[in-house]
């Protein structure tokens, strides 16, 4: 057999092989992690175009979790809207108040197993979205407010150890997140975390960082990676068999 | 008397006593009321013979009036005269033996049980009683928690002490509702004081009025005495309703013992012949009481019986209690789950999140959050991996779990290939194991010609082919309608519309191809093609499920956006996690009896019921029934019936002795033998052996109280006679009524007298 022989051998099992898988793999389509972007009106509900895709091109090549790569965007009324359990809302500006209907939507959403990420773009303290978005969770939530994500949380340890909270910027040094019935639905990240993630076509980061160096890009998008950890696995992280070597993990990357 | 007699033209002698009835004596209003109609009428009479001048014919005229006027009245008030006859009778002696359980014991130093002493006196004094009998109705009863009439000499036959319970207070309620006024007037009591409802040394309240209120002696003789009384017993086992299987239990055993010196006594666990624990109880003097704690592992589930026994010694009053029989109801801990995830996805975070809320449940998942191709971009110790324990899971723990899930997981290079040997042995041994699709599962995992192919319910063609993508909706073949794991609702109308309203699910493993023994639970039909959906399999004594679907968390999250709830998700898996770890109701056969407990006497109802391989009753199928005395190790009776139409039947059995009960229910389907068994008890009470001993307080304080005597029963001793108040008590042997106005001469004088007055006055020239 010659050379060239084998060579074509060897590409037609490839292509046969990559067929087969390629038709397996395209099975259970909605089990793979899509991040649609919410719709809303007033203000720019997709201030970082590339920000979710290029998440999504991380945590696929960084983990084990299959994606759906292609951008959506979806309004609270749309009837897709439980094909996907992951949403992400972002924005630098006000928007228009939720209608109540749109609220009761949102709600059942989170309370029967939705996720909700939420994510000031303006790189802003207190910002025109920052009151909007306590205005909205305040009405979505009445009896349950935002509240700081503690740093034993198991967002903080889904798949990275993070002791650091960043994002494009550094509004905050904290996560926020609404919590029902023990599990984390809501999270609101104030840092821009969008803004650190997105490239443009070519790779190249979209938006320069302000107050940090790559670290700070680096600690986001880990951050952005562990968030969609927890909406995958929730608080797998905390059971008590993985406890002792995560701590003991945690112990010596602290001490470093 | 006699005059009343000859008018009354009676035989004198007949009667000694007479007394009037009125028949409206009991209208207390009546009699006033007639007073002030009297005094009226004599006034009206009064006045009306103004006109008559002649006092002498006026007051023989007034006296007419009132004497008709009194006779009128003496017939409307209906007067009857009762002729009687009285004569003096006896009064009653109640003689009371108690025939309970504790008359049973025996006294040291002869070894008479208690009753024996009773009989013993009974048959030396019959010249007692008989001279008892010249003045009173001596009347027997055998006495307990229950009163029961005796016959006055047949003692010996009838007194046995069989008593479960010993309760003067009801039995003494009992003699004064027999016992009206006062005819009473005292009783003699056999007994060792042993009342289970009187505190040590005291006499309550209750009792103590109950007994003043006879005014009559009691005489107490005791029965038996404390001194030298020898037992060791257990006298309770306390412990939990239900333990759980493989998880410590403990039980609190009570151990009495009196006149047993100072020993170390073993108390010993057991179940069958297994020791399960053991604990030196140290026995001191002065020391009667002594709780041990026990704890031990119950192995099984269903209805456990464990014995706990201690040494026999030479003396002991009472044998029975040196051993006791207790029951547990084992039930599984919480299912241990294993769950490895080949990847994080929405339908293992669905199902994770629907297990891990159950409090049946007890998970561990692992999720492979990175394969060997990933570039974390970081350092290992940046990371909150921890590399997979296969090792321990699949070796050492592997039996302590009760199912194991591969959830689109593909096992290398996770787990080396011969631990896919031992999950293969450990379902053949009863494990579970459960396959969810994806494109890491069945030969996408690399599994085929593996152990897990074997056990699995679908083979696997070597390449994946006939893949279907698009949407499907799953429902429940009607064959298989009553398959538990389809029963969403209780009512099969209601499950169907359950089905019908879950949302579609989207992409199917390919490529699988059902064993012959599988059963096909759901399958889609694709290009022609049917494809297993949902395929279950026994595997020697486990059981295995293929799900060839990564889509099913749709039946919660999308249904949700459908306006329903994850519910019908939930029952779903609660279902399949119940078929697949043998809960009892999913077997094909069982069996249950009405009750767990049976007193003696009581019959024991068995039912129970078959069904074929897809849950439908299985009609005319013989059956063979058998009953086992667990505490005896004995078979009792094997019996050949056939289920009815409805694939049950019932059998009733009598249980002639105390103790633990088996009962096995036996199908033969396909060479394949189906059982089920069910447990019961016969049980008699106990608590006569609780507090045995002697209670000398309270026989004494009963004989105080009542100005009785208090003796001891001793053999050949004799004893000091009780004696009685004798007070006649009158009663009427005979008598006889004579109505004093339904007669001729009563109404003729009220006539005569009226005819007089109406003539004289004529002749006056009244009106």
């Amino acid at each position: 057999m010659t050379k060239r022989t084998n060579f074509y051998l060897t590409l037609g099992l490839i292509v046969v092989q990559w067929a087969a898988s390629g038709a397996v793999w395209a099975m259970g389509e909605y089990s793979r992690l899509a991040i649609p972007q919410i719709k809303y009106q007033g203000g720019d509900y997709k201030p970082r175009p590339q920000a979710v895709e290029s998440l999504l091109i991380q945590t696929a090549k960084r983990t084990s979790v299959e994606v759906k790569r292609e951008f959506l965007e979806l309004s609270l009324a749309s009837k897709d809207l439980y094909r996907y359990p992951f949403l992400y809302l972002a924005g630098a500006a006000a928007f228009d108040p939720f209608s109540s209907e749109e609220l009761k939507i949102l709600r059942r959403y989170l309370s029967y197993g939705g996720f909700l990420l939420i994510d000031d773009a303006s790189a802003e303290v207190h910002s025109e979205f920052d009151r909007s978005v306590r205005e909205m969770i305040s009405q979505l939530f009445p009896h349950n407010p935002l509240q700081k994500i503690p740093k034993d949380h198991s967002i903080f340890r889904s798949f990275y150890l993070i002791d650091e909270v960043t994002g494009r910027a550094r509004v905050n040094p904290f996560l926020e997140g609404v919590s029902l019935k023990g599990r984390t639905a809501l999270v609101y990240s104030a840092n821009d975390l969008g803004g650190a993630w997105a490239r443009d076509k070519l790779g190249h980061w979209k938006y320069d960082l302000i107050g940090g160096g790559q670290r700070q890009r680096k600690l986001a998008i880990r951050l952005g990676i562990n968030i969609a950890m927890y909406a995958l696995t929730l608080d797998y992280k905390k059971d008590m068999v993985h406890l002792p070597i995560i701590l003991e993990r945690l112990r010596r990357y602290h001490s470093q | 008397m006699k005059l009343l007699l000859a008018l009354l033209g009676l035989p004198p002698g007949e009667y000694n006593d007479w007394e009037i009835h009125w028949a409206l004596s009991e209208a207390g209003w009546l009699f006033p009321a007639m007073g002030v109609f009297f005094l009226l009428a004599l006034w009206f009479f009064w006045t009306s013979l103004a006109r008559v001048t002649s006092p002498l014919k006026k007051g023989f005229l007034f006296s007419l009036r009132i004497l008709a006027f009194a006779l009128l009245i003496f017939v409307l008030l209906q007067p009857s005269l009762e002729m009687k006859q009285k004569s003096a009778a006896k009064n009653a002696v109640a003689v009371l033996l108690d025939d309970s359980l504790s008359m049973s014991i025996k006294t040291l130093p002869a070894g008479k049980r208690r009753f024996d002493l009773v009989r013993e006196a009974l048959d030396q004094n019959p010249e007692y009683f008989a001279r008892l009998k010249e003045n009173y109705r001596v009347e027997f009863y055998l006495v307990s928690d229950q009163l029961r009439p005796a016959q006055s000499g047949g003692m010996t036959g009838a007194f046995k002490p069989l008593g479960v319970d010993t309760d003067f207070g009801g039995v003494l309620k009992k003699i004064q509702e027999r016992y009206p006024e006062d005819s009473l007037r005292g009783m003699i009591l056999f007994s060792d004081g042993a009342d289970l409802t009187q505190l040590p040394n005291s006499l309550s309240p209750d009792l103590e009025e109950l007994v003043t209120g006879f005014q009559a002696p009691i005489h107490t003789f005791q029965a038996g005495n404390n001194e030298g009384f020898k037992d060791l017993g257990i006298e309770r086992a306390e412990l939990a309703d239900f333990g759980f299987v493989f998880q410590p239990a403990s039980v609190t055993v009570t151990l009495v013992a009196s006149s047993m010196g100072e020993k170390n006594v073993p108390l010993v666990l057991k179940e069958g012949n297994k020791i399960l624990a053991s604990k030196i109880v140290e026995i001191r003097p002065g020391q009667t009481r002594y709780q041990v704690e026990m704890a031990f592992t119950p192995e099984a589930v269903g209805k456990r019986i464990y014995r706990l026994s201690v040494p026999l010694f030479a003396g002991e009053s009472i044998e029975s209690n040196n051993a006791r029989e207790f029951q547990l109801q084992v039930v599984r801990d919480r299912l241990r789950i294993l769950h490895l995830n080949g990847r994080p996805s929405w339908d293992t975070r669905f199902l994770r999140e629907v297990l891990i809320n159950n409090p049946k449940v007890d998970l561990l998942s692992f999720f492979i959050l990175r394969t060997l191709s990933d570039d974390v971009a970081a350092t290992t110790g940046e990371l909150s991996l921890i590399p997979f324990p296969s090792n321990l899971l699949f070796t050492d723990y592997l039996y302590s779990f009760d199912l194991i899930i591969f959830h689109n997981f593909k096992y290398a290079p996770f787990i080396d290939k011969k631990y896919l040997l031992n999950i293969k042995r450990y379902v053949e041994n009863g494990g579970a194991f459960l396959m969810v699709g994806g494109d890491l599962s069945f030969q996408n995992g690399g599994y085929r010609n593996t152990p897990i192919e074997d056990i699995l319910p679908v083979r696997f063609k070597s390449t994946p082919d006939g893949i279907y993508q698009g949407k499907f909706q799953l429902l429940p073949p009607d064959r298989y309608a009553n398959h538990p794991l389809f029963r969403l609702e209780k009512d099969s109308d209601a499950s169907r519309r359950a089905w019908r309203s879950l949302p579609v699910l989207n992409g199917l493993n390919g490529g699988l191809i059902p064993k012959k023994r599988a059963q096909v639970l759901a399958a889609h039909s694709a290009s022609g093609k049917p494809l297993p959906v949902l395929a279950a399999m026994k595997s020697g004594k486990g059981r295995t499920f293929a799900v060839a679907t990564d889509s099913l968390w749709n039946w919660n999250f999308r249904s949700v956006g459908q306006g329903g709830s994850g519910r019908y998700y939930q029952k779903f898996w609660s279902n399949l996690l119940a078929w697949l770890t043998d809960d009892p109701a999913t077997r094909l056969i069982q069996i249950e009896t009405d009750k767990e407990q049976y007193s003696s006497g009581e019959k024991v109802l068995i039912q129970f019921k078959v069904l074929k391989e897809d849950y439908n009753p299985d009609p005319d199928r013989p059956v063979k029934l058998s009953i086992r005395s667990i505490s005896k190790k004995q078979d009792l009776l094997s019996e050949d019936l056939k289920t009815d139409a409805e694939g049950e039947g019932s059998f009733e059995f009598h249980p002639a002795e105390d103790g633990f009960y088996s009962v096995k229910i036996e199908a033969e389907r396909d060479e394949e033998i189906l059982s089920s068994q069910a447990e019961f008890r016969r049980f008699s009470q106990t608590l006569e052996f609780e507090r045995p001993l002697i209670n000398a307080y309270l026989l004494k304080k009963l004989a105080e109280k009542t100005g009785g005597l208090y003796q001891v029963l001793k053999t050949g001793e004799d004893w000091k006679e009780p004696t009685f108040p004798r007070r006649e008590r009158f009663a009427d042997a005979r008598s006889k009524t004579i109505g004093l106005s339904d007669n001729w001469w009563a109404y003729g004088l009220i006539v005569g007298f009226l005819f007089v007055d109406w003539w004289l006055r004529r002749r006056a020239g009244l009106s």
